[in-house]
């Protein structure tokens, strides 16, 4: 076991590429045993792409790793292990069918001589769990358990497996307040085992609870790296964000109409409560807020993807239905989900055959698709949308994520919607096609439509949107116009709940 | 004693077992023939040939797989062996229940290179086997038949001896197989990583567990118990044709998911699916008492399918909801 | 998921290849067999393969939405029973027809019912209902059947057009065919068939309504088996409940050799109906050849490991030689 305070991973000038893309241009991070460290920045800042270096699931192309005295070796998540770091995902993955003790001990049981030794495995893991300041029965299924006690089975397999660094990827983006605070709990058992614990996360208030030291990324290199009481809030948020705004957004004025959408106290009570709102013709608002706040949900419980338990929806004017994405669509809503390969596309379908999924009333005489109509119309959207693929039955599987997304752009375009709902419009898209869709939506509110917009990009939301609402942990936090806000205000009022730091 | 106590069953199978046991209570109040050591016995060896291949495919439904081909191959292994008498007049039963086994393995083999190997669906290609199989019984066969004169008379006998006056020798080899197959499937790494294969077949690879050698070497498993039913067929029947044991396998599949072992995999015992055997044939012998209609057994066997599957997805269900409720009221 | 799952992008060109394979098969059996190519001997082939023929037309958009239905040939025996026990009851022929018809239907529906309402696996249910269906048609007929049918429609169902290489159920079935592909390739219902099978979470969130329209499905197939219990009945002038034991294999033999994934979400009607095609030309070449019969359940069963086995493996070496081409 090492001693508190030695130097367990030294991280020098890595970079990283994908291809073309850099994720990591020289970043450094030093993590000391005994030490809890948050390492922060806005999605996109490489976080992710460090951790996964740790994890074993990327290899780095520059600078070097050391662990201790020795070098890291990279590449496979079994060296990881067998080098003592150990990963936990914000969506762990056990065996449901399994018992707690079994997940822990998974592909390892414990052996007396040729045969597992259950009660060993019981008591260690049962053992484990108390270390960690939590009480989980070993012998139960691991099914029906919550993500939060998930993690916790999660994080005694690592110690059961000598890890030394545990590695938290957004821990307590899916966790309610109490439940974070016996993660916290369990980190501070890690923290006082001498292990060390490094931890991506966006809520600020919980990051100067807990760490120790806090490390700032911003465009795939560290800004800063501080111990807690050497920094605040608002330094870290600067360190985030603090970039100048080159990226100016096509933002036209619109003449701003009679209301679209009108959201009523809205209730979904495992997703978000009491959201009311409206969106107006021509206008285009953005819901702001980290993952986990609701804002997808809210999406789609007005599409009817979802249900809801109580309030109203009203599409001018008349109460819309819920449950029913069909009517939704007949009232002209139109919704353009967060994950445009599993939900918003058919990956292996031609480009022609999403286009016209939505379409086919116009496409069709007497009940038979008329493909000469189909062709036209998929050339028409290519054409509008600056769509780049080779041939129209080409899966769009082949096309670049930004062609993608315009193809889910141009599918529901098509049915002119009065409301249109795009969900993480730009994400995993590179720079130039982001600005073609900004000018996409931007024109959809200057033809008269409402727009509501739900984005995690702050740059995007300041630079598109008339109203800004942040949305924290499923609860309507603070409503900025265009004029008020800032970067600033946003990220406080998403992470902390205030209007400001 | 110790060891037994080790094995005492989760609450699924002692519900079954319990059902079984009000089965049987009720069937004896129709039938009391049933309750006594006649009717024990007859249960027994009526249920052996499933209760065996019962055995042989839980690992693999446990691992979210299926064989269909297994009556097929007790049909070819019935039959081969049967001739193998025929034509070697000095056999005993010690060859046949080598040479079954055998037979059984070589149609395992063939089943797991191309559902661990070539990772095909196991549905289709245990399809396809069960076609060739089947086909092959009848081209070999060339439709000759064998009765109990053909047969050693030593198989014969093992056929007919009864230990303590309840239990054929078949049954117990039964018992025998599900004891030795649950320690194995709770006790031994490579029973519980079936578990995981059938519970989360990504995660499962992710945390080193051999997948192609634990699916290929149950397949191989599940044919040789096959092999093995195919003798026991011969001990009970004392005669084959070319459709020995036609159309079975779903008879298996339905005791096997009846005695707990679900269709998604990642859960069940050997145990309860030996009792989910016999308590399918149980409800047929108490329906048969009643005086219904030996027609109708086809016909309850897949009501009681379908309640099983039923009944397991509302225990899922009610899971699900606490969950959700549990994350509600957290969530304030 | 595991790159396992990527089967579904199988490139369509199999479709091609089954077509390719069948030309062979009945190149190769009318060059070196007699008879073969008679007008007498494709009747057999056709009417030997109506039933299947008719189940398989619905039962591919189920497989294609990602189901799968094992219950067929007992709806089909069901049907069968209940059109001959009507009939020898008393009911008037049309209307035992529509018995058949409505009993098909309504199996179908539950199936359908006890899958997405209920939630149970299609795999599991439909293997309970293969039972439960054939046992309530032992119910009714036990071991009696039904031999007296009108002429006219036996006739129907056995005979051909005239001397021609037509049986005269073969229009039937060619109208069911042009229906079935036409609302497959050519329709809205088609193409979200499709879509369920290729994600069943985009066809969603795509406005579909996936419940209800694999309840339509499992309902088509149901009343289809119906329809082939119906044509069963007629060509062998039998109603009994061990009628079309083993046909629901078939069915989804003559499927997936047709290109059909089992993973759902790719298939053409062509693809079917040749894989039905070949399946038949096979076993009539071997009938002629005087070839065991059985031979032909062998075949059958090499043929389904073909037909699954050749997407991988094609798609195995693709990717290998594209790794090839990336390193060098």
């Amino acid at each position: 076991m090492a001693n508190k305070g030695e130097l367990l991973l030294e991280m020098n000038k890595v970079a990283k590429r994908f291809g073309g893309a850099v994720a990591l241009k020289g970043t450094d991070l030093k993590i000391r045993a005994g030490e809890i460290h948050a390492l922060l920045g806005e999605n996109g800042a490489g976080k992710s792409t460090m951790l996964k270096i740790l994890a074993g699931v990327h290899v780095n192309d520059g600078g070097t790793i050391k662990l201790g005295s020795k070098d890291f070796v990279t590449g496979s998540p079994q060296e990881s292990i067998n080098q003592g770091i150990a990963v936990i995902y914000q969506e762990p993955s056990l065996f449901l069918d399994l018992s707690l003790a079994e997940n822990v001990f998974i592909g390892r049981q414990p052996k007396k001589g040729a045969v597992i030794d259950w009660k060993f495995a019981q008591s260690e893991a049962a053992r484990l769990f108390k270390e960690l300041g939590v009480e989980l029965d070993p012998k139960r299924q691991a099914r029906g358990l919550s993500i939060a006690d998930q993690q916790v089975v999660e994080i005694a397999k690592a110690l059961s497996m000598n890890a030394n660094i545990i590695l938290m990827d957004e821990p307590t983006a899916a966790l309610s307040a109490s439940e974070v605070d016996r993660l916290m709990t369990v980190m501070k058992s890690l923290k006082a085992a001498n292990k060390a614990v490094i931890f991506v996360s966006h809520r600020l208030d919980e990051v100067f609870a807990i760490s120790d030291y806090i490390t700032v990324m911003r465009d795939g290199a560290t800004v800063s790296e501080n111990p807690v009481g050497d920094t605040n809030l608002q330094k870290v948020i600067k360190d985030m964000v603090g970039r100048e705004l080159t990226e100016l957004f096509p933002k036209t004025e619109h003449k701003i109409g009679g209301v679209v959408l009108e959201v009523n106290d809205l209730t979904n009570p495992a997703y978000f409560r009491n959201v009311s709102f409206n969106v107006k013709k021509g206008e285009i608002v953005a819901l702001a807020g980290l993952v986990g706040s609701g804002r997808s949900e809210i999406a789609r419980a007005i599409f009817g993807i979802d249900k809801y338990e109580s309030g109203t929806v009203k599409v001018n004017g008349e109460v819309l239905p819920a449950g029913s994405p069909v009517i939704a669509m007949e009232r002209k809503i139109a919704l353009v989900p967060e994950d445009r390969r599993q939900q918003g596309l058919f990956m292996v379908a031609g480009v022609d055959r999403n286009i016209s999924m939505e379409s086919f009333s116009a496409l069709t005489d007497r009940g038979l698709i008329n493909f000469k109509k189909e062709r036209s119309l998929t050339e028409t959207w290519k054409e509008k949308l600056s769509i780049k693929f080779a041939n129209q039955s080409d899966p769009v599987d082949r096309l670049s994520g930004g062609n993608q997304q315009k193809t889910v752009l141009a599918k529901w375009l098509a049915t002119d919607p009065d409301l249109l709902i795009v969900d993480e419009p730009t994400r995993g898209i590179d720079v130039a096609t982001k600005a073609e869709v900004h000018r996409l939506v931007d024109k959809a509110a200057g033809e008269g439509k409402a727009v509501l917009m739900i984005s995690s990009e702050l740059p995007e939301v300041l630079g598109m949107a008339d109203r800004v609402i942040v949305m924290r942990e499923g609860k309507q936090v603070a409503e900025l116009s265009r004029a008020e806000a800032t970067q600033e205000k946003i990220i406080a009022a998403a992470t902390t709940g205030k209007k400001s730091a | 004693m110790n060891f037994l106590r080790r094995l005492k069953p989760s609450s699924r199978e002692g519900s079954l077992a319990l059902i079984l046991i009000v089965a049987v209570g009720g069937t004896g109040l129709i039938n009391p023939r049933f309750l006594t050591g006649d009717g024990t016995r007859d249960l027994f060896t009526s249920t052996s040939v499933v209760a065996l291949l019962a055995i042989g495919i839980a690992p693999i439904v446990i691992m979210r797989h299926i064989d269909l081909s297994i009556s097929s191959t007790v049909g070819l292994t019935a039959w081969v062996v049967a001739d193998m008498c025929a034509k070697n007049p000095d056999f005993t039963w010690v060859q046949c229940f080598v040479v079954g086994p055998i037979i059984g393995i070589a149609v395992g083999i063939v089943n797991g290179l191309l559902v661990a190997g070539l990772r095909l669906p196991s549905l289709v290609v245990t399809l396809g086997t069960l076609y060739i199989v089947r086909g092959f019984v009848y081209v070999v066969s060339n439709s000759v038949d064998y009765n109990a004169q053909e047969m050693p008379p030593s198989l014969l006998d093992l056929g007919q001896k009864v230990f303590f006056g309840l239990l054929p020798f078949t049954f117990l080899l039964v018992i025998i197989a599900m004891l030795l197959m649950g320690f194995f499937m709770k006790y031994t790494k490579s029973g519980r990583d079936a578990y995981a294969i059938g519970s989360n077949p990504p995660a499962a690879d992710l945390v080193g567990i051999k997948v192609f050698r634990r699916t290929f070497l149950a397949f191989v498993f599940s044919g040789f118990m096959a092999g093995l039913a195919g003798v026991f067929y011969l001990m009970r029947f004392a005669q084959v044709d070319s459709t020995a044991f036609y159309g079975q396998e779903l008879a298996v599949v339905a005791a096997v998911v009846i005695g707990g072992v679900t269709i998604m995999g990642g859960s069940g015992t050997v145990v309860g699916a030996v009792i989910g055997a016999l308590l399918v044939q149980t409800i047929q012998g108490g329906l048969a008492a009643l005086g219904v209609d030996a027609f109708w057994k086809a016909a309850v066997n897949g009501l009681l399918l379908i309640v099983a599957i039923y009944a397991d997805r509302v225990l899922a269900v009610r899971s699900e909801k606490s969950l959700l409720a549990q994350r509600i009221r957290e969530r304030v | 998921m595991s790159k396992f799952f990527k089967l579904r992008s199988i490139p369509r060109s199999w479709d091609t290849a089954i077509l390719g394979l069948l030309a062979m098969v009945l190149i190769l059996a009318s060059t070196t067999t007699e008879g073969f190519l008679t007008s007498l001997n494709i009747s057999y082939i056709f009417s030997n393969t109506s039933e299947i023929t008719i189940m398989a037309f619905a039962m591919t958009f189920l497989i294609i939405t990602g189901e799968i239905d094992l219950s067929i040939a007992s709806i089909l025996a069901l049907g069968s029973s209940m059109l001959g026990w009507s009939y020898a009851n008393g009911a008037p022929i049309w209307l035992a027809i529509l018995i058949c018809l409505a009993v098909g239907t309504l199996c179908g529906f539950i199936n359908g019912f006890l899958v997405t309402k209920v939630g149970l696996g299609s795999l599991a249910v439909t293997i309970g209902t293969l039972a439960l269906y054939r046992g309530i048609a032992n119910g009714i007929l036990g071991e009696n059947t039904v031999n007296e049918f009108p002429e006219a429609y036996t006739s129907f169902g056995f005979d051909t057009i005239g001397n021609s290489f037509m049986p005269k159920t073969l229009p039937l079935i060619i109208f069911f065919g042009l229906i079935f592909g036409f609302l497959l390739h050519r329709t809205p219902f088609g193409r979200r068939t499709l879509a369920i099978g290729q994600s069943p979470e985009a066809a969603r969130f795509a406005g579909i309504n996936v419940v209800r329209h694999k309840i339509i499905v499992f309902t088509f197939t149901g009343f289809m088996s119906g329809v082939a219990g119906v044509i069963y009945t007629f060509r062998f002038s039998t109603a009994q409940a061990d009628n079309g034991v083993g046909l629901e294999l078939l069915v989804i033999s003559a499927i997936l050799l047709g290109g059909v994934s089992i993973f759902g979400g790719v298939g053409t009607m062509w693809g079917v109906v040749a894989g039905v095609l070949l399946a038949g030309a096979v076993e009539s070449w071997l009938t002629l050849r005087e070839i065991n019969a059985q031979w032909r359940t062998i075949v059958t069963g090499i043929l389904l490991l073909i037909s699954v086995a050749a997407p991988v493996l094609v798609a195995k070496n693709k990717a290998r030689r594209e790794r090839k081409a990336l390193k060098s």
